[in-house]
């Protein structure tokens, strides 16, 4: 694909995982956000401030800082309870994955919907251990707050490589770039997705798409 | 939760008014961003159908108005096929047309054409009462339906890679023709700099790109040349065959790279756990069980596709056979010949323009194995139908009532087939018997046959052996047709058995490239994993014989592919490699024995190169062979074999169309004598930066200089080869396994092994066996081999082949597209025929009507009749 993809993985107590993945997931989003564009002309703008906002964990020994943007906020928790949710239904072994992926829109013309390219993709695979007593409770509590101040610090290493970014949109087409749903803050566009198992291989819709498409390449 | 606000807050949202110091931290946006080429997201995809645009419009001239009309036309011809069929044969009553029941007319006693129509009703549930018909009907109606959605889808992607040409590239259409491949390349990788396609990396290199298109490709391409596709087959009465259609390929690819649970995720990563070597055993049954499935859905789906089958080479062939009825006894490329002809990280452009230069050496090649006694048969069944048919034309030609008589048309018709056949069958009366050295010219242009074809090229067995590479038309229409039925038997009986060493293949031959993605490692053409030391690489490679690609394949892929790039930048070693190759090719080259000027353009011996290239076009090919095939006989012992190798050449050069002015031609040759010099490569790609018309023709015409420095260094490197494996004949004996007793067949040599690792793994060949060193086979080999020492090498004789396919409509185009294939005698058949049969019309003065009438209805047959009977008496 042509897109980078970044793997983090994280091993948590069950109910670590909401806190872990709000941290990370935010931490990414922070650097991945921008303020507000006012255009002033087709291709000049000023850029709008940001706020942020220092959050401490209950569960484990970590502060993290995020946009403070209630919206942002709500959107992402929406999103990692629901993974928490399906992770804690599969009553399997509790492995999962979360990925945020950021895209660009590329209009296409009438018979085709508007393509999503993804340029970056984070994966953050989840493993879930039962603890057994109380002290080891007070044990991972401290390692995971530390391997999540890593995990921080390797979020900010790849993001002060200079890759790829899509370039600065002109004002019509800042919708392919950015999300601009958001009042306060302008994120890149992002999209959530999870997986509980990860041996779910070529999916059927992929197949078919693939079969027809290859029908009709000529 | 404890929560903290730091005092960065956000200033409220209203702002009506600006931030302060607002002058100041106004951004702009660049100019030049609003291209939409940044950033694509399929980048396989985009490059295939790149490339694939610029082989359609080197096929055709602008290409894409005429893709975007031939198209619409093809289909409306489609739908008059299926109605018009359906309608003769449901709605017509034969019997009033043969005049076998009486029609009682009134005013008249002429039978007219509506007397001979059913009545609409009539017709209607004729054809509702018919399954058959039905049946036909709703799948020819699905295909038309499946033709029309894929021509709109087509248009528009090919419509935007348009757009890419023009706006990104800055390549008009009709310039793009013109334009070389490597051209192209170098705008994209230009672009790549400036939009960043791939975002993964800041520069493109050739190679990337090539790699993207051919991902699929070179893999199929390694496993053929490693025999792991069930291509050949021991035949109770053929022999040994080689089977390889469409269906077959599509199976293959559904299967390894793109069908449900394929071995790839998605078009460009092997899924991870086919990466480890773990639980291999579990996955080659799971392959197999996917195997069996979709052997037994092809099984389910048997007869739709064949009747499918039938249709499309209905449609796709007759016109071509109404066009050229000689074109089922001409020959094409298999698509077997294909995928074991392609070199690694080879375009199909330039597959296909390299085995077309081949076509006319090989088509001679096959013919110099017309059996005597058959063209005996053959010229007097020819000259009995001929008379007769001449005697019929005549009466005809005196009175048109002789064709009122029955069957006389039709006999007419059946005696022009008749000597169509025969005339196949009767050789060339110029044809110089001399098949070793047509067997060298024709490797100058394919670039691969096995070993033991040289010095054995009067054999038959050869002649069979590459009957499997160049078959005929008409067999390649036949298995297209029994694919359907095959395929399945294949893909249960034999692929099957082969999961475990599929999976090992891909396993061990995946690489990951930072940029592009998973490919076939033997695509990165590196010497040193892969070079066979038979092939050259003798020291620099550390490949085990599992590893090393066959017949040379990595050695001359990796030539093929710096001559065609030049600007390509290879890692260091390869650049040793071929610096020194092409310097060897140099010093035997200008190391001829050279007294006169280079220059002097007699019919004297060919001096040097480069006068071996100006001279080729005016001297008879035949001349050349003839001395030739006495100078290699005698020059094999030699080093001064390669000067030899490289002076054959000179019917290749016949090829080359240096037609165009003295002056362009010197330049040229100023050129390539640069470019022979080994430093001076570059000068090809001298032009790529200038548009102009001037550029462009010097720049293809260098590229054709570029197929034939190839063509020179694959005779050089099978020369040394042939040296080498006689000096030393062991080293390269990996005989390959028959591929349809795989695991059974594990061969002497392998069994012999004391501490042989697949004692504790289930057997299978292409596992890597951890063979210490190439060096350790030698004495087994050579006692497994009947000949013994002394004796050229036969590694088994079999070919290596295997599958590529590619679009029917290219197959019969072979051989048009070449300017160079235009001798006297090969003018279109045609024209000379119209011109007689209008001759003969203003001669005889007939009734020019009628004649016409009859000229229109059966005018292939009578036009070639009486070219074919009055030729000879010319």
């Amino acid at each position: 694909m042509n897109c980078r993809s970044e793997v983090l993985e994280v091993t948590v107590e069950a109910r670590q995982v909401e806190e872990a993945m709000l941290a990370l997931l935010h931490t990414i989003l922070l650097h991945r956000s921008t303020g507000k564009f006012h255009y002033k002309k087709e291709g000049t703008y000023s850029i709008g401030t940001v706020g942020t906002q220092d959050i401490d964990c209950d569960f484990i020994d970590f502060t993290f800082v995020r946009v403070s943007s209630e919206e942002l906020d709500r959107m992402i928790r929406k999103a990692v309870s629901e993974f928490k949710d399906a992770l804690s239904n599969s009553g399997s072994d509790g492995m999962g994955q979360i990925s945020l992926e950021f895209y660009q829109k590329k209009k296409s013309r009438w018979p085709f919907s508007d393509e999503c390219i993804p340029w970056e993709v984070w994966s953050i695979k989840v493993n879930v251990v039962n603890l057994a007593n109380e002290q080891e409770r007070q044990i991972c509590r401290e390692k995971v707050g530390e391997k999540l101040g890593e995990k921080v610090i390797n979020v900010v290493e790849v993001i002060n490589r200079h890759e790829y970014l899509p370039k600065m949109p002109t004002q019509s087409e800042v919708d392919n770039v950015f999300d601009t749903s958001l009042k306060d803050v302008q994120p890149y566009l992002y999209k959530i997705t999870y997986q509980i198992t990860d041996s779910l291989g070529t999916s059927v819709s992929t197949t078919m798409r693939r079969l027809i498409k290859d029908t009709l390449a000529l | 939760m404890a929560h903290f606000d730091t005092e960065y807050q956000r200033l409220e949202a209203s702002y009506s008014d600006s931030p302060p110091g607002e002058e100041n931290l106004l951004m702009h946006v660049p100019e030049g961003v609003k291209s939409q080429w940044h950033h694509i997201e399929n980048l396989d995809l985009f490059f295939q159908r790149i490339s694939f645009l610029y082989n359609f419009d080197i096929c055709l001239k602008n290409g894409f108005t005429c893709m975007l009309f031939g198209e619409i036309f093809e289909l409306v011809q489609l739908l008059f096929v299926v109605g018009f069929t359906v309608f003769l044969a449901n709605c017509v009553d034969y019997d009033v047309l043969f005049a076998n029941k009486f029609v009682n007319h009134t005013d008249s006693s002429k039978v007219t054409l509506p007397d001979a129509f059913l009545p609409v009703d009539v017709c209607s549930a004729r054809i509702r009462d018919n399954v058959f018909v039905i049946f036909v009907l709703i799948i020819s109606g699905v295909f038309w339906l499946h033709r029309l959605v894929k021509f709109i889808y087509n248009v528009c992607c090919y419509w935007e890679i348009r757009s890419f040409y023009i706006n990104a590239l800055k390549m008009t259409m009709s310039e793009l023709p013109y334009a070389t491949w490597q051209e192209v390349q170098a705008r994209i990788v230009e672009i790549q700099k400036e939009h960043q396609i791939c975002i993964h990396k800041k520069e493109l290199t050739e190679l990337d790109i090539y790699h993207r298109i051919l991902r699929f490709k070179n893999y199929m391409v390694a496993m053929v040349n490693k025999s792991l596709l069930p291509v050949r087959f021991r035949l109770p009465v053929l022999g040994e065959y080689v089977f390889y259609t469409r269906g077959l390929k599509y199976n293959f690819e559904l299967i390894f790279f793109w069908g449900p649970g394929s071995l790839f995720e998605n078009e460009w990563s092997l899924k991870p756990e086919y990466k480890r070597g773990g639980n291999r055993l579990e996955l080659a049954d799971r392959l197999a069980s996917r195997i069996l499935w979709i052997g037994i859905a092809n099984l389910l789906l048997c007869p739709v596709i064949l009747v499918w089958q039938i249709l499309y080479a209905f449609f796709s062939y007759t016109e071509v056979i109404k066009r050229e009825p000689g074109s089922l006894g001409a020959r094409c490329w298999s698509l077997y010949g294909r995928c074991y002809l392609r070199h690694f990280n080879e375009l199909d452009h330039e597959l296909m323009s390299r085995l077309s230069k081949g076509y006319k050496a090989a088509s001679k090649y096959m013919n110099c194995f017309l059996s005597p006694l058959l063209t005996v048969v053959a010229k007097n069944v020819a000259f009995f139908a001929g008379s007769l048919l001449a005697v019929l034309i005549a009466l005809t030609i005196y009175d048109e009532d002789v064709l009122a008589v029955e069957h006389v048309l039709s006999s007419i018709t059946l005696l022009g087939v008749c000597i169509t056949i025969c005339r196949s069958f009767i050789p060339d009366k110029h044809m110089v018997f001399c098949p070793e050295q047509l067997l060298r010219v024709i490797l100058a242009h394919i670039h691969y046959m096995p070993d033991h074809w040289q010095g054995n090229a009067h054999r038959y067995e050869t002649r069979d052996q590459f009957s499997q590479l160049f078959q005929y038309k008409a067999v390649f229409i036949l298995e297209e047709l029994l694919s359907p039925v095959v395929t399945p038997i294949i893909l249960i009986f034999c692929l099957r058995r082969k999961s475990l060493e599929i999976i090992d293949f891909f396993r061990n031959f995946t690489v990951e490239v930072i940029g592009v993605g998973d490919t076939c490692s033997f695509a990165q053409m590196d010497i040193r994993q892969h070079g066979h030391p038979a092939w050259m690489s003798e020291g620099k490679t550390e490949a085990s014989i599992y590893q090393q690609a066959e017949d040379g394949k990595t050695e001359l892929s990796l030539m093929h592919f710096a001559i065609t790039n030049p600007q390509w930048q290879p890692p260091q070693e390869t650049t040793h490699f071929i610096s020194q190759l092409k310097e060897r090719v140099h010093r035997e080259a200008t190391g001829a024995p050279s007294d006169t000027h280079p220059m002097s353009l007699s019919e004297s011996e060919p001096r040097s190169l480069i006068a071996n290239l100006l001279t080729g076009p005016s001297t008879l090919a035949s001349v050349h062979f003839g001395r030739d095939s006495s100078l290699t006989n005698h020059a094999t012992a030699g080093i001064s074999d390669g000067a030899s190798a490289l002076r054959s050449l000179s019917p290749i050069s016949s090829s080359l169309h240096l037609r165009g002015s003295l002056s362009a031609a010197h330049r040229a040759a100023g050129y390539t004598g640069r470019a022979m010099a080994g430093s001076g490569t570059d000068a090809r790609t001298v032009s790529s930066g200038s548009s102009a018309w001037e550029g462009q023709l010097t720049s293809l015409v260098l590229s054709e200089y570029a197929s034939t420095e190839m063509s020179i260094h694959a005779l050089y490197m099978h020369e040394l080869h042939k040296q080498q494996s006689r000096g030393e004949l062991s080293r390269h004996t990996w005989h390959r396994q028959e591929s349809d007793e795989s695991s059974d067949s594990i061969p002497d040599e392998v069994r012999s092994e004391p501490n042989h690792h697949s004692r504790n793994f289930p057997r299978s060949h292409t596992f890597p066996t951890t063979v210490p060193s190439p060096s350790a086979i030698p004495t087994s080999a050579s006692a497994n081999n009947p000949f013994g020492a002394g004796v050229k090498i036969v590694r088994s004789a079999r070919v290596p082949m295997g599958g590529w396919a590619e679009d029917g409509q290219a197959a019969p185009r072979h051989h048009e597209p070449l300017p160079e294939e235009s001798s006297e005698d090969e003018m279109p058949p045609h024209i000379h025929k119209v011109n007689l049969l209008s001759f003969c019309v203003c001669s005889c003065n007939i009734n020019l009507p009628v004649f016409t009438a009859i000229k229109w209805i059966f005018f292939p047959s009578l036009s070639l009749t009486l070219g074919y009977i009055i030729k000879p008496c010319q």
